[in-house]
């Protein structure tokens, strides 16, 4: 069993987890993190397809094409639940119709779905999701609530969001960079992989947090 | 080129994970601070809620004890003046009657003065004009001349004024602790101190009566002595209950005349008085 292949059900591992974790306290969840337990669901799935598509069709460029279209649909209707501004909402919803059809017309003329990964819609899509964490932290920090911090599920999935947008941006830029140097090529995929295990971590924490939150708020 | 490559990798990640932990460490001590800040301003405008609040509870009061006082005095004492009048004109032949309506009239005449004491204690023109040290020496009388109690009042220092509000929010103090000790604690004895001294003033009430659980103080039932707090609160001075079962009590309400609390500044919105 390749390092590569070790790698790739430790995530999926991973995602069952955090996945089974949202599932168990589903009804404890708000709307957000609900919605965060879908996309972790729909995330482990897409992860499994690539692996089966390498498998069949030696390459995983379909499969990554739907999930950044999707995954940047979960997590922006995320924020849409989390921002209290009308504006920034109607922004959301903007971005995600633009992000779609962007994504359509990339998938079959810039970058073929068949051969080449959706480089520039992730770029385009990890600096809106980049943008959004700024925003939302900019709405924290004017409404602090009463809950610590640490304990807030919002702070650590917009903590994961932040660190999941700028690290996979970075990623992505080192890929391209090093894309005919074998040796370094690999420890780039690595870092992908270390930076996916980082973000799903923080969501299972976020989910954890909110649950224990509603919780709390329950009792009262 | 290889080994370069890899120091670029390893150094861009680790500059842009450094950067990213700064800024969550950095946006978790700001969060923090605001929350603390946030819960500050609460706090203040609780207790500016509580203050305006019995600050209301004591202008309705006073207004009812207004209207008790003057009651009293221009309604009930005039009539009972004109019952006693009319006593003393009733033609009577018998001694024996004429001594039973002298007795009568004698105790309409001790009722009329007790109810003119009592309306001068509750009176605000009546403490404003005489001072604390007066009303509280018209009040320790009529509570010795009632019989349930031996009140003494001692004096110490040179008699100062310290506002006529705040001495008003002192003697209804006076008035609560005096209650109390009347009501529950079978005292026989009754110690009123009030002690001026230049940066200081100390109004003391001790009793010899059965006393109470320290924690009563803190209870909610225990509101006669959470009103101490408050009205001493109100104008910025500090009141001490201490007691314990069968010790009686003492109660100390400490302020510094030079110090003008919260609502005692008679030009600010919310006065009392």
């Amino acid at each position: 069993m390749s390092f590569y292949v070790i790698v790739s059900y430790g995530y999926l591992l991973m995602l069952l987890i955090v996945a089974t974790t949202g599932i168990a306290c589903y009804k404890k969840l708000g709307i957000s993190f609900k919605i965060l337990t879908i996309a972790t669901i729909i995330s482990m799935i897409t992860a499994l397809l690539a692996i089966v598509s390498v498998k069949v069709i030696k390459t995983n460029a379909p499969v990554l094409h739907v999930e950044a279209l999707s995954e940047y649909i979960f997590y922006s209707l995320i924020y849409y639940h989390l921002f209290n501004g009308r504006g920034v909402k109607n922004g959301i919803i903007l971005s995600i119709i633009i992000v779609s059809v962007l994504s359509v017309i990339n998938a079959l003329i810039w970058q073929p779905f068949t051969s080449e990964f959706p480089t520039y819609m992730n770029l385009v899509t990890l600096a809106s999701l980049a943008v959004f964490s700024l925003l939302l932290f900019r709405q924290m920090l004017l409404c602090p609530s009463k809950t610590p911090i640490l304990k807030q599920g919002v702070f650590w999935y917009n903590t994961a969001i932040i660190f999941y947008s700028t690290t996979l941006f970075l990623q992505i830029g080192l890929s391209n960079v090093f894309k005919k140097n074998a040796g370094v090529d690999a420890l780039v995929f690595y870092l992908w992989f270390v930076i996916l295990y980082i973000f799903t971590i923080l969501t299972g924490i976020a989910i954890v947090a909110d649950s224990k939150e509603n919780r709390k708020v329950h009792a009262i | 080129m290889r080994y370069e490559n890899i120091q670029v990798l390893v150094l861009s990640t680790a500059m842009l994970f450094t950067v990213v932990i700064g800024f969550i460490v950095y946006f978790v001590i700001l969060y923090r601070s605001r929350q603390e800040r946030n819960e500050q301003e609460q706090q203040e405008l609780k207790s500016a809620f509580e203050q305006e609040l019995l600050k209301t509870r004591i202008e309705m009061q006073e207004q009812t004890l207004a209207y008790i006082s003057r009651e009293i005095h221009d309604n009930i004492t005039q009539v009972l003046s004109f019952v006693k009048l009319n006593l003393g004109m009733i033609p009577v032949a018998d001694e024996n009657v004429r001594a039973k309506i002298g007795e009568n009239r004698e105790l309409v005449a001790q009722t009329i003065s007790d109810l003119r004491n009592l309306s001068k204690s509750l009176s605000y023109d009546y403490i404003t004009a005489h001072g604390l040290v007066k009303t509280i020496e018209t009040e320790a009388e009529r509570i010795n001349s009632s019989g349930l109690i031996d009140a003494l009042l001692f004096v110490d220092g040179d008699i100062y004024s310290i506002g006529a509000e705040r001495e008003l929010v002192l003697f209804r103090i006076f008035q609560e602790a005096l209650n109390n000790a009347l009501k529950y604690s079978s005292a026989k004895h009754l110690k009123i101190t009030l002690q001026y001294h230049p940066d200081l003033f100390n109004l003391t009430l001790e009793d010899d009566g059965v006393g109470f659980s320290p924690d009563l103080i803190n209870n909610s039932k225990g509101l006669g002595l959470k009103n101490i707090h408050n009205r001493a609160a109100l104008i910025g001075a500090a009141a001490t209950i201490y007691s314990s079962q069968g010790n009686g009590c003492r109660i100390n309400i400490t302020l510094n005349p030079s110090h003008k609390g919260l609502y005692t500044n008679g030009n600010h919105s919310n006065s009392i008085g």
